[in-house]
């Protein structure tokens, strides 16, 4: 299974492969924002993709609904620092299934993979 | 006597609307959870994500939060609509407890317990009680409560630096409760 973490943050995004690497998963890419997530995405087409919903540049509600409109089979994770929830919302309603806060732990990712993974 | 009629009724508290995201922490009702850690990330992130879900049954969770940082704040954060929040501060002012009314505090989370049977607690900000009391009187207030979360099948989370504490202490506290850990059961 391939996984996609789109974060702005370097420090982040590694800490989210850690933890990855740390329940089972290793087929891991990344990428920074908007435009190197479509990049990225277009490429690779991962089966699960963490976005971050603050992004610089463009959103990740927008970075979901172009993901989406490239392949109706991959799996977003929103993310975000803070429990917005209208942000929530509007990225569910873009078409993501899920929503995990930042700062993650195992418990929590385990549980959304544990959802979403085939 | 007029500040405790006045502020010990915790408001009427209401489910928060659902999210429709999955349920990410599993705690057993009727246990009280000890979550080492600073700053209360997890603790805060099962609270929402507990009452922002259903559990299995499909069962909307009521919650009640203590917290040294402001309401206004709180809400700001984590998105909380209807879940009462009290802060702990020497202001007076409405959801205020006192950190040196340990009285109020534990009728406060009490009364919610019973009137809410599976709800769940969140209790921040022990160290900033135990530097406004003395430890064991935190310590008894807090076995009181649990007492009650074990009996009404509700859940309890207290956040806790572990910097703040001596070994003594933190066995104290983690004596009647379970260590929560963020790495999953093998």
């Amino acid at each position: 299974m391939k996984i996609l973490v789109v974060d702005d943050s370097e420090a982040f995004r590694k800490v989210m492969i850690e933890l990855l690497v740390r329940v089972g998963f290793h087929d891991i890419v990344e990428a920074k924002d908007y435009e190197e997530g479509m990049q990225v995405f277009r490429k690779e087409r991962p089966d699960i993709s963490f976005v971050d919903m603050i992004l610089p540049g463009k959103t990740g509600v927008e970075l979901t609904k172009a993901m989406l409109s490239v392949s109706h089979e991959t799996k977003i994770i929103a993310m975000s620092s803070i429990i917005n929830k209208k942000m929530i919302r509007e990225a569910l309603e873009a078409g993501a299934k899920d929503f995990l806060l930042k700062p993650t732990n195992e418990i929590a990712l385990n549980a959304v993979l544990t959802m979403w993974s085939d | 006597m007029g500040l405790l009629s006045r502020k010990a009724r915790a408001p009427a508290a209401a489910g928060e609307k659902g999210l429709g995201i999955t349920r990410k922490y599993n705690l057993t009702p009727g246990h009280s959870y000890v979550v080492e850690e600073s700053p209360p990330d997890i603790s805060f992130d099962a609270f929402v994500n507990i009452v922002s879900t259903l559990d299995s049954e499909g069962k909307r969770v009521i919650g009640m939060a203590v917290s040294r940082q402001h309401s206004d704040l709180i809400r700001q954060k984590y998105g909380l609509e209807t879940t009462p929040i009290f802060w702990l501060a020497t202001r007076a002012g409405q959801d205020v407890i006192s950190p040196t009314n340990l009285g109020i505090l534990t009728h406060t989370l009490v009364q919610f317990v019973e009137e809410h049977p599976g709800g769940i607690i969140l209790l921040d900000g022990i160290e900033y009680l135990v530097s406004n009391n003395d430890f064991n009187k935190v310590l008894r207030t807090i076995d009181q409560v649990n007492d009650h979360i074990s009996q009404s099948q509700a859940i309890m989370l207290i956040p806790v630096d572990p910097r703040a504490f001596d070994s003594k202490e933190l066995a104290l506290l983690e004596r009647n409760m379970e260590k929560f850990s963020t790495k999953p059961k093998k």
